[in-house]
C-alpha cells in the first residue's frame, strides 16, 4: 500500500468574519502517522475539513495520491437519532454498498463486514441496534466503516475519546499495523502523552503553525514548554509516561 | 397504458359477475380504487421510512397545503378543476426547491423555515381562493383536501404511475446514499455522497410524490400515510429491512383496507379518512405492543 503525502501550502480559512486559519504551510509525508494537535477552536477540525474539501479556504492543498485513492474518515461522534432502527449492520451495508440496504448485503459484502467486525472485536453486535452501543463500541464500528475499502488515508478526528483502555489500545495498535504497512495517518488527537507516543510528526495549529515536527524534538523546544505547562517533559523525553499499554498491564 | 386499464377492469369485471370475487368490483371506479391503492401504499410506506429518518414530516405536510394554492392558481390560469396538475406541481416544486435553498443558504432550521414558508403559501392561496370561488364551486377544493379515490379517472392513474416510477428509479439506487447523508453528512461526503444534491433530489421526490397522491389521499393526508405506518414499523424494529418491510406492508394494507371497508360494511367515511385511520390504529396497536415488550425497553429520559 502507498498512502499519499500531503501538502498544505499557505491555507486560510475565514469563517463569518472569523480567521480560523492563517498562512498554515506544512507537509504530511505517506506511511506516517502525523498528528495535529491545539487547543479548542484552534482550527483543527476546520483544517482537517479543509483537506477533505468541506470548507472553503484560500492558499493550496496538494495530495499526491497512489494507485488507491480512498480515505477512511472517522469522525469525533456520530451523532444521529440514536433510537433509529439502524443496526451495526445496516450501518455498514449503507455506507460501503450500492444496493439498498432493505434487500441486504452481497454474500462478498458480507463475508468482508463479518471479517472486520471480528477484527475489531465486535462480531456479537452485528445485529444489535447502532443507537443502542456504547460510546467505545459505536467508534469502534465507525473505524470499521473507514476501513471499507482499504483506505490509503485514514483520518481521525479524536476518534479515541470515550474509548475504555483496552478498546482504544485494540484501535491504537490498528492505527499503528496500518501505517507499517504503508498508509498515511492523519490524526487529531488531544492526548499529548498519546501522540508522543505513537506520532511520527505532530503539528500544533492554533489558528497558525505554532510546532512542526517529530515530537522528540519540538516536544523539547521552549515554545512546547509554553503551550503545555504542565507537562512533565523529562518523562516524555525518557518515555516513562503512563501509556495506554502500561495501564491496561497494570 | 388506458388500453391496459381496460384490460384490468373487464377482467375484474367478468370475475365480479361471475360471482368469483366481491360483486363491488363491478364497479370500475371501485377497481380504480383498488389499483391506485395498491401503488400508493407500497410507494409512500417505503419512502416514508426515509422521511422519518430525515424528519421531513412537517415538510410533506406543507407540500400538501400548497398544493391547493397550487390548485387556485390553476383554476384562475385556466386549467381543468379536476386535475390542475400542471400548476399544482409547478407551483409545489418551486415551493420545495425554494424552501430547501434558503435553508441550504440561512442555515437555519427545517421546522422555522417550512412554518415560514407555508404561511406565505396559504396566504397566497387564500387570496387566489377569493378569485376562484367566483369561477367554481370551492366545495370541490374538499376532494383536493381530503383525497377522492373512488372519482380517479385515467389520468390521475398514469400521473400516480409514472411519479411511482420515477420515484423508485432515483430513490432505490440513492437509498443509502441519502441514509447515510442523514445519519452523517461530513462522512457521506468523504464517501463520495453529493450531500446538498441528495437534499434537492429527495425534496423533489417528496414534492411530484405528494402531488400525485392529492387527489387519492387528500393534501392533508399524504403526509399523514408517508408518516404513520413508517412511525408504526419503528416502533417494533431494530433494523432497516425490517422497518421498511413493515412500513410497507402496514401502508399497502391501510390503502386497501381503507378502500374496502366503508363500501364493504356501508360506512359513511370516505377513502381518504378510513385509509388513515386504518393506518392509525396499526399504529396503536404497534405502541402498545412496544410498551409491553421488555426488548423495546430504553431509557425513559
Amino acid at each position: 500500500m502507498q498512502g499519499p503525502s500531503i501538502n498544505f501550502k499557505n491555507v486560510g480559512l475565514n469563517l463569518g468574519n472569523t480567521q480560523v486559519l492563517e498562512d498554515v504551510s506544512f507537509s504530511i509525508s505517506p506511511a506516517t502517522i502525523h498528528c495535529i494537535i491545539g487547543a479548542n477552536g484552534g482550527g483543527k477540525t476546520s483544517l482537517i475539513r479543509a483537506m477533505l474539501g468541506q470548507m472553503p479556504h484560500t492558499g493550496e492543498i496538494e495530495i499526491n495520491w497512489g494507485e488507491n485513492r480512498t480515505v477512511g474518515y472517522v469522525p469525533q461522534h456520530l451523532e444521529f437519532d440514536k433510537t433509529l432502527p439502524v443496526s451495526v449492520i445496516d450501518f455498514l451495508t449503507m455506507a460501503t454498498q450500492r444496493r439498498p440496504v432493505f434487500l441486504g448485503q452481497s454474500r462478498q459484502r458480507r463475508q468482508q463486514i463479518t471479517e472486520l467486525l471480528e477484527k475489531f472485536g465486535l462480531s456479537d453486535k452485528r445485529n444489535d441496534k447502532l443507537g443502542s452501543l456504547s460510546g467505545g463500541e459505536r467508534q469502534r464500528a465507525v473505524f470499521v466503516q473507514a476501513f471499507m475499502p482499504a483506505p490509503s488515508l485514514l483520518v481521525l478526528d479524536e476518534p479515541m475519546t470515550g474509548l475504555d483502555v483496552a478498546g482504544g489500545l485494540m484501535l491504537l495498535n490498528v492505527v499503528r499495523q496500518f501505517a507499517t504497512d504503508g498508509g498515511t495517518v492523519v490524526w487529531i488527537n488531544h492526548d499529548i502523552t498519546q501522540v508522543n507516543e505513537v506520532a511520527d510528526q505532530l503539528t500544533y495549529v492554533n489558528k497558525t503553525i505554532m510546532l512542526d515536527g517529530a515530537p522528540g524534538e519540538v516536544l523539547q523546544s521552549g515554545t512546547a514548554q509554553k503551550l503545555f505547562p504542565t507537562l512533565l517533559f523529562s518523562d516524555l523525553h525518557a518515555g516513562t509516561s503512563n501509556t495506554a499499554a502500561e495501564a491496561l498491564q497494570s | 397504458m388506458n388500453a391496459f386499464y381496460e384490460v384490468l377492469r373487464e377482467l375484474f369485471t367478468e370475475a365480479a359477475y361471475s360471482g368469483s370475487i366481491n360483486y363491488m368490483f363491478s364497479y370500475e371506479f371501485v377497481i380504480n380504487g383498488f389499483l391506485c391503492a395498491l401503488i400508493v401504499g407500497p410507494l409512500l410506506g417505503a419512502i416514508g421510512t426515509m422521511v422519518v429518518i430525515k424528519r421531513m414530516a412537517f415538510f410533506s405536510q406543507a407540500v400538501g397545503n400548497a398544493a391547493l394554492t397550487g390548485v387556485a392558481i390553476g383554476v384562475i390560469l385556466g386549467e381543468s378543476y379536476t386535475a390542475p396538475y400542471v400548476s399544482m406541481f409547478s407551483f409545489c416544486i418551486l415551493f420545495g426547491l425554494l424552501l430547501n435553498f434558503t435553508r441550504n443558504r440561512t442555515k437555519m432550521s427545517s421546522d422555522t423555515l417550512i412554518g415560514v414558508f407555508l404561511s406565505i403559501s396559504l396566504a397566497i392561496g387564500a387570496t387566489a381562493l377569493l378569485f376562484v370561488s367566483a369561477k367554481i364551486n370551492t366545495h370541490i377544493l374538499d376532494t383536493v383536501m381530503f383525497g377522492s379515490i373512488l372519482t380517479v379517472n385515467n389520468l390521475d392513474m398514469n400521473v400516480l404511475l409514472v411519479t411511482a416510477v420515477i420515484t423508485a428509479a432515483v430513490a432505490l439506487p440513492l437509498y443509502n446514499k441519502m441514509l447515510l447523508a442523514s445519519l452523517n453528512p461530513n462522512l457521506a461526503h468523504v464517501r463520495g455522497v453529493n450531500v446538498h444534491l441528495l437534499e434537492y433530489v429527495f425534496v423533489l421526490l417528496i414534492t411530484i410524490l405528494t402531488v400525485a397522491c392529492v387527489k387519492i389521499v387528500g393534501a392533508v393526508l399524504v403526509e399523514a400515510l408517508l408518516l404513520i405506518p413508517a412511525a408504526a414499523a419503528r416502533n417494533l424494529n431494530t433494523s432497516i429491512r425490517g422497518f421498511v418491510l413493515w412500513s410497507v406492508i402496514f401502508s399497502t394494507f391501510s390503502c386497501i383496507f381503507g378502500v374496502y371497508a366503508p363500501m364493504a360494511y356501508d360506512l359513511p367515511i370516505p377513502s381518504g379518512g378510513a385509509i388513515i385511520l386504518t393506518a392509525a390504529i396499526i399504529f396503536l396497536i404497534t405502541m402498545l405492543i412496544r410498551m409491553a415488550m421488555p426488548r423495546f425497553r430504553e431509557a425513559s429520559i
